[in-house]
């Protein structure tokens, strides 16, 4: 298989795996609104954008990697992995409260 | 599993086995039955339905009998209902529709001890028609699944169902795309192994085991190793009253003469009418040691001395009453204490504020009140006294024309930590329902005076009218049942598992064998009966609701760490093994050797050994976890693919950056070993970031031996490319830069996921 071929495979199955986990993260997050009623009407833009926080994270990754795989700079590669992870470390003290380390009380049967 | 399979199958038939031999023991006794007018003595098999049968104090009854004789004849049924206190049987007939067994005061049960007197009755029925019969009929059945085996099953069988579409499906495409067929079945099979969670049995036997070690620290012995989990997870516990919520002791309450006043004459006297022999301990009759006892601890026991005892006339189940002659100066006195309705029969006054009134004139507010005492749970014994001539002996014939002095009322009362304890196991998510023989009105008392709230009261009676449906709702929010059989038990038990709950069940007795067999979990005491014992899954040492508080505690902390190893096993070997088989497709060569797939996954299994001796967090065990098959499904959905996406871009580093798109064997071995190193990392340290919903290391920290041996198979798996082994397994050493690139990806990886779990947890609870 020519370099072109390969890596065009290539983006398309790290695209792929990408996709896969956005929609994941879709159908979790609208399955969880339909169990706690949640109507469409009540969602906040600004709020919906916050709680995605995490996609836009993934699909600015997907363009990261494949970019700075297709230059094939381990420098750029390296560099750009340490940005990515000063954002999640941010990302993760906002987010990171006592709350969300709780675990619920069952629901009642 | 088949191992796993096999030695709990065997414990399975041993108890059974084990569970007939002590019901025999109870069972196999001699019988004295009058046949044709002589009396003779049999083996009591030889029973049948019309045989006239005597017993006497100390004999087992031999078959359910109506009793046609009754000279003071008293049995201890607690084999057959928990109750401690000895029950008194008469020939007198009963109307009542439809009673329950403790009802029948005409009968008596197959097993049950005789403890005072004699009697004579007709065998109704033997064997196994027997109440004791329909008992050992239940228990020879297999043990109902618990509810862990069901999770685990339910596991297995989406577990089975991947594997499968998984395996086929490389095995198609590679195959399609022209790979050796032998080449992409090895994979495919390769691929099929490392999705298997291969160690789960040894990871649940050990964490089970080490378990049943713990909690055998706490006073809890564990029978049934599947049936940990299902102890953590409880979220219903139903008990009886007696010794759990109560001392499952009678002690002296108070006395009080007859204008609700406290005269100490009455203490005095009862002490001295009194049988209990006074040593270093007392001993005897459980009332008149309870007396002792009280006058003991309250400083009374002096209040005896002016006293000297001239003669006795001693207990009998006819009077139900005894009395003792005493001077006291120059005065003898005859004091008499027994049952209310002895005593009072043979009173001609009584003593209100120090005055003799006719006893006719406050009997019918007497009666009452006793009545009242009685149906809260109270033991009544009155004290009545007259002043007698000298004489050389008393007999029965001089208990007449008594003054009544006042009452002694005993209870069982209620255990100090029981409030606490209820409290505890209530801030676990475990909701207590009581189910006793008693009548409602002793239940609710206890329940006040422990102040455990009560939503609603069931009566035996009124059950056997419900159906099934019916039943089922009502268990729901009733927190007491009284006045129940055994069987009403079970239905209890079955409804309250069908409505969705892990149900606990903690008995003592015969009749309590088959709710602990059916329960998810038996709970039993070491002071049980050998049956009850045997059908329970868990053995407390010690009758204390405290006791069961604790051992839930470590329940709840194995399936926390059976829990991590399936959400990490099928997360991560998905996502690895997802990834090896999409890269199949489009490389010249094999992402991993089948090899190379089952040594990463033999180190990830031995990394894993010590996840059973893991900390877990303490808001883990706060509430009963049930297993949840589409939890575990969306967990592997949502963290499969971030495995997945870093293989896939270390597929693109090695390939582009370090040039293995050349497809030389040299670059494939070095596609290869960088896979392995990468692979294996962030199947392996991702365990540190999933154990926990907290900050890993900083606010949850890891067990020691965990850390010790995961970070050793780390370091081991990354120096094998490097040695003979590595080259034998067909791996290349890697350069400098790539480890550099590892480490930063590695990392991004951690905290992605780490941001994926504060995701995850805010939309899918568990």
């Amino acid at each position: 298989m020519q370099y072109l071929d390969l890596f065009i495979w290539w983006a398309i199955t790290i695209s792929g795996g990408i996709a896969f986990l956005i929609l994941v993260s879709i159908y979790l997050y609208a399955n969880s609104r339909t169990k706690r009623k949640e109507s469409r009407t009540t969602t906040n833009r600004v709020k919906l954008g916050k709680d995605f926080v995490f996609v836009w994270v993934l699909i600015g990754l997907l363009a990261f990697y494949i970019v700075s795989v297709n230059i094939r700079s381990p420098v750029i590669f390296a560099s750009g992995n340490i940005i990515v992870e000063a954002i999640l470390i941010v990302y993760l003290v906002k987010n990171r409260h006592e709350k969300s380390e709780q675990a619920p009380r069952p629901r009642s049967q | 599993m088949i191992a796993l399979s096999v030695i709990l199958g065997f414990f399975n038939e041993y108890r059974a086995e084990k569970i007939v031999v002590d019901l025999r023991k109870n069972v196999s006794i001699k019988a004295v039955v009058t046949r044709d007018g002589k009396p003779s003595e049999i083996d009591s098999r030889l029973l049948v339905p019309g045989d006239l049968v005597s017993v006497y104090v100390g004999d087992i009854v031999p078959a359910d009998m109506r009793i046609v004789e009754s000279k003071g004849l008293q049995v201890n049924e607690a084999v057959l209902t928990g109750e401690s206190f000895p029950v008194e049987k008469t020939s007198d007939s009963l109307d009542l529709k439809q009673p329950t067994p403790q009802q029948l005061t005409n009968y008596q049960f197959m097993g049950t001890v005789v403890v005072h007197g004699s009697g004579r009755g007709v065998v109704v029925s033997t064997g196994k028609n027997t109440e004791f019969g329909a008992i050992s009929r239940s228990l020879a059945r297999s043990h109902p699944e618990t509810e862990f085996q069901k999770g685990v099953k339910k596991y297995g069988t989406m577990l089975l169902t991947l594997t499968l579409a998984l395996a086929i499906g490389i095995f198609a495409l590679n195959a399609a795309i022209g790979h050796p067929l032998i080449d992409s079945l090895l994979f495919s099979l390769a691929v099929a192994i490392g999705l298997v969670p291969e160690l789960m049995p040894a990871i649940v036997t050990i964490s089970l085991s080490q378990g049943a070690q713990k909690m055998a620290r706490v006073r809890t012995i564990v029978k049934r190793l599947v049936s940990i989990e299902d102890f953590g997870n409880m979220n219903i516990l139903c008990t009886d009253k007696t010794g759990t919520l109560t001392e499952g002791k009678i002690v002296l309450r108070d006395y009080y003469s007859l204008d609700e006043g406290r005269d100490l004459r009455i203490l005095s006297y009862s002490l001295l009418c009194n049988t209990a022999v006074v040593g270093e301990k007392i001993a005897g009759n459980p009332m008149d040691v309870a007396i002792w006892e009280y006058a003991t601890g309250n400083g009374a026991k002096e209040s005896v001395k002016p006293y000297t005892k001239v003669d006795e006339i001693p207990f009998d189940y006819q009077r139900r009453m005894m009395s003792v002659a005493v001077r006291k100066d120059d005065e003898l006195i005859l004091i008499s204490k027994g049952a209310p309705e002895s005593v009072l029969s043979r009173c001609k006054y009584a003593e209100i504020t120090r005055r003799n009134e006719p006893i006719s004139s406050v009997l019918e507010s007497i009666n009452a009140k006793f009545f009242d005492m009685s149906q809260l749970g109270y033991r009544i014994l009155t004290v009545a006294y007259r002043n007698v001539d000298a004489k050389t002996s008393y007999s029965v014939e001089d208990e007449t024309d008594l003054t009544l002095l006042g009452f002694l009322v005993f209870t069982d009362p209620p255990k100090k930590d029981a409030h606490e304890a209820v409290n505890k196991l209530k801030g676990m998510g475990v909701d207590i329902k009581i189910l006793t023989g008693d009548n409602e009105l002793v239940a609710k008392k206890i329940c006040d005076d422990l102040k455990v709230p009560v939503k609603r009261i069931v009566d035996g009676l009124d059950l056997t009218q419900m159906s099934s449906t019916e039943i089922r709702e009502v268990v729901e929010e009733t927190t007491i049942f009284a006045r129940i059989t055994p069987e009403q038990k079970l239905d209890i038990i079955k409804a309250l598992k069908a409505n969705g709950h892990v149900v606990g069940f903690m008995g003592d007795g015969v009749n309590d064998a088959p709710a602990l067999y059916e329960a998810d979990v038996g709970i039993s005491v070491d002071t049980a009966v050998d049956v009850s014992k045997d059908a329970a899954d868990i053995v407390l040492l010690e009758k204390d609701l405290l006791v069961l508080a604790n051992g839930i505690g470590e329940g709840r902390k194995i399936f926390g760490n059976t829990t991590k190893y399936i959400l990490m096993g099928t997360s991560s070997n998905f996502g690895n093994m997802f990834s090896a088989a999409a890269a199949s497709v489009f490389l010249p060569f094999l992402p991993m050797l089948p090899m190379q797939i089952l040594f990463m996954n033999l180190l990830y299994d031995v990394a894993n050994m010590t996840l059973p001796t893991d900390n877990v967090d303490e808001e883990y065990t706060k509430w009963p976890k049930r297993w949840d098959i589409g939890f575990v499904r969306k967990y592997t959905l949502f963290f499969g693919p971030f495995s997945s996406l870093y293989d896939f871009l270390t597929y693109g580093i090695m390939l582009f950056i370090f040039g293995a798109w050349a497809a030389t064997p040299d670059k494939a071995a070095l596609f290869q070993s960088g896979w392995f190193v990468e692979s294996f990392w962030t199947e392996v340290l991702v365990i540190f970031v999933i154990r926990t919903r907290r900050i890993p290391f900083l606010s949850s920290r890891p067990g020691k031996w965990l850390t010790v041996l995961t970070l050793s198979c780390v370091a081991f798996g990354t120096i094998v490319p490097f040695t003979i082994l590595g080259n034998f397994l067909g791996f290349t050493p890697l350069p400098v830069d790539y480890w550099i690139l590892l480490i930063l990806m590695v990392a991004t990886y951690l905290l992605l996921v780490d941001a994926g779990k504060v995701f995850f947890y805010k939309i899918c609870k568990f």
